[in-house]
């Protein structure tokens, strides 16, 4: 399988008052396409900072992220909005949609950042929105939606460009049982049919269960890295 | 762009308590400037077409000694010929030429010190419009035994005179003799300036030539111009023309209408623009509120690939979105307001207006605000409104994407 991320030697210290603290500490993982993924650890283990160095939302200290081949840890901050733009979708935990654009408008947001012709952005917006089940709320604006809806669309939005791979950031923390499932239920058949490679950060265990691969950080650095046949 | 439009438009409505606040401090903002703006230029015109349009001209031709001494003594050379060729210079609109001297007025009851203008009542009409300054009475149409008088308001009313009444005018003829004779006040003109009406009258100047031995006397001549703004030009034209005799424009003759005007012109862009200036601030800071509070959003959406030239383009389009709303809005209601307060005037009168007339100004004021000052103030309110969205449009594009989608 295609090598999506490779990251070598991959460190973030953070320059605290009091002495500096190694929040990615020599990290070597590679993630290959279709590849569904969860990194574990305590609070502070430095799960989001290694997601956002992975995901081009910050810089590392030392080290580099390899994603197809280009290392974005030397790209300008111009070259990494277009980096993002075209190859990583992103959920986050607070579903962050943008208010003020109905749901099918949120999930053609990126495409529409793309210019993607105007007809495919809708028609892949909307194919997505039925794929997360939403297709009953197209043109709702997301404080019309519930926790669960809003996340459903966040996903929608972030696989409707058909990026390289999604980074989500402890997707299921705000939201309750069922709903937890259910948005897990809609990414574990998105991965597998759309070969979409998946990358949670986590400490809860509903996605751990469904994770194919569980990668546990401790203070930064990798302590585990599993594989489960599911 | 359009999504963008769309995305600021609706920003702006998603907390519209603040938005229709800011709209409302443009539109009064706007209403202020108008009014202040229309203010100070009626007062300006209206002082303008009294002082120089209805008394003075644009430009006088004395001999030298005139102004000091106004006698009759002092009369042009051939000045009904000048009048003709000044009449025949390209850019002359009108030109008419009078017998302007100093005298007494008197009644049964008082006299009191006049300049008396001798006039073709034709030419005058046509100079100064002083038949449309008539308010009592008739314009030179009575041919009765008693030459016609026609004079100020205040004056008759100073002087006990009503019309008919008889009234004896006393001056120096030609060699400095005194001369007295009988008028018959015909009618009564009323300017703003309480001064010019109460100091001034009008008889016909053949009638008055015949008096002070000289039928062909002319001791002033006023000249108006097709184009005002030629009158630097024209004076210098004619000072080379007639280069013995004492040519005047409008500025000389009242300098302090002239300064206030230029300091008018000044003043009046600052406060217009002072005013503009506050509301930007009120703008700036509503922008800045809306982009603080937003800090998670914008940190998403520059997280997943919106360049931060759109992100500033964003801002920078939701303030001059407002902008022009409240732009709009605003001089709408100003032309609204400039039109319904020109019905009737602003009445300055329980303000001093009264006493302001001592000094030439009106008790009733028209609001004059020319269109091009609306285009003018509606293009400085967007260009403020967009300078005002640079520095909370700045702040949005320095957030760190990583950190502003962590903040609640």
């Amino acid at each position: 399988m295609k090598t999506v991320i490779k990251t070598t030697n991959l460190e973030k210290v953070y320059n605290s008052s009091v002495a500096p603290v190694k929040a990615v500490n020599q990290v070597n993982l590679e993630f290959k396409e279709g590849e569904f993924t969860a990194i574990v650890g305590p609070s502070g283990s430095g799960k989001t900072t290694f997601l956002n160095l992975i995901g081009g939302l910050d810089k590392p200290t030392r080290g580099n992220v390899i994603i197809d081949d280009t290392d974005i840890s030397s790209m300008k901050e111009s070259q990494l909005f277009d980096f993002r733009l075209k190859h990583i979708g992103f959920v986050f935990q607070a579903y962050n949609l943008i208010p003020v654009l109905t749901a099918v408008e949120n999930v053609s947001f990126v495409m529409l950042l793309q210019n993607r012709p105007k007809e495919e952005m809708e028609k892949r917006a909307k194919e997505m929105l039925e794929q997360v089940g939403l297709s009953d709320k197209i043109n709702v604006r997301p404080n019309k939606l519930s926790g669960g809806q809003q996340q459903r669309v966040a996903v929608a939005r972030a696989l409707a460009s058909k990026p390289d791979f999604v980074l989500a950031d402890e997707p299921t923390a705000n939201l309750d049982t069922e709903s937890a499932f259910n948005l897990l239920d809609i990414m574990s058949k998105l991965n597998k049919e759309e070969n979409i490679t998946l990358i949670f950060s986590t400490h809860d265990q509903r996605v751990i269960d469904r994770a194919r691969r569980v990668i546990t950080l401790v203070d930064g650095a990798v302590s585990k890295d599993e594989y489960f046949d599911k | 762009m359009q999504t963008l439009i769309k995305i600021s438009w609706r920003n702006i409505w998603r907390n519209p308590t603040r938005s229709i606040v800011i709209i409302i401090a443009i539109v009064l903002g706007l209403m202020g400037g108008v009014f202040s703006a229309g203010m100070r230029l009626g007062v300006e015109t209206q002082q303008f077409e009294e002082t120089v349009e209805n008394q003075i001209s644009h430009i006088q031709i004395h001999h030298p000694r005139f102004i000091a001494n106004p006698e009759s003594h002092y009369r042009i050379e051939g000045g009904a010929q000048m009048a003709k060729k000044i009449h025949q210079m390209p850019g002359v609109a009108q030109v008419a030429h009078r017998t302007v001297f100093d005298g007494m007025i008197a009644t049964a009851n008082m006299n009191t010190g006049v300049r008396i203008k001798g006039i073709d009542p034709v030419k005058e009409a046509l100079t100064t419009h002083l038949d449309d300054l008539m308010v009592d009475g008739t314009y030179f149409e009575d041919n009765g035994r008693l030459p016609s008088v026609i004079m100020g308001h205040k004056l008759a009313e100073e002087l006990r005179a009503d019309l008919g009444s008889r009234v004896v005018l006393t001056f120096q003829d030609i060699s400095g003799e005194m001369v007295s004779a009988s008028f018959r006040v015909e009618g009564l003109y009323s300017v703003t300036s309480l001064r010019f009406e109460e100091r001034t009258i009008f008889v016909k100047a053949n009638e008055l030539n015949q008096l002070i031995g000289d039928k062909t006397a002319v001791t002033e001549i006023a000249v108006v111009l097709e184009n005002l703004d030629q009158y630097r030009e024209a004076t210098d034209e004619l000072k080379k023309l007639y280069p013995h005799a004492e040519v005047r424009n409008w500025a000389d003759m009242a300098p302090s209408l002239y300064y206030s005007m230029e300091f008018l012109h000044q003043n009046l862009a600052w406060v217009v623009g002072i005013i503009i200036l506050g509301v930007s601030f009120g703008l700036l800071n509503t922008i800045l509120m809306s982009v603080l509070e937003r800090v998670n959003e914008l940190g998403v959406l520059m997280a997943i690939g919106m360049k931060k030239i759109r992100v500033f383009s964003m801002v920078v389009l939701e303030t001059t979105l407002l902008s022009i709303v409240g732009g709009a809005v605003g001089l709408i209601l100003s032309y609204t307001m400039v039109m319904l307060l020109n019905i009737r005037g602003i009445d300055m009168s329980g303000a001093g207006g009264e006493g302001m007339a001592d000094f030439g100004y009106a008790s009733h004021i028209y609001l004059k605000v020319p269109p091009a000052l609306y285009y003018e103030i509606g293009i400085l309110v967007i260009g403020f409104a967009v300078l005002a969205a640079i520095y909370p449009a700045w702040k949005a594009i320095r957030l760190q994407p990583a950190e502003a989608v962590r903040q609640e």
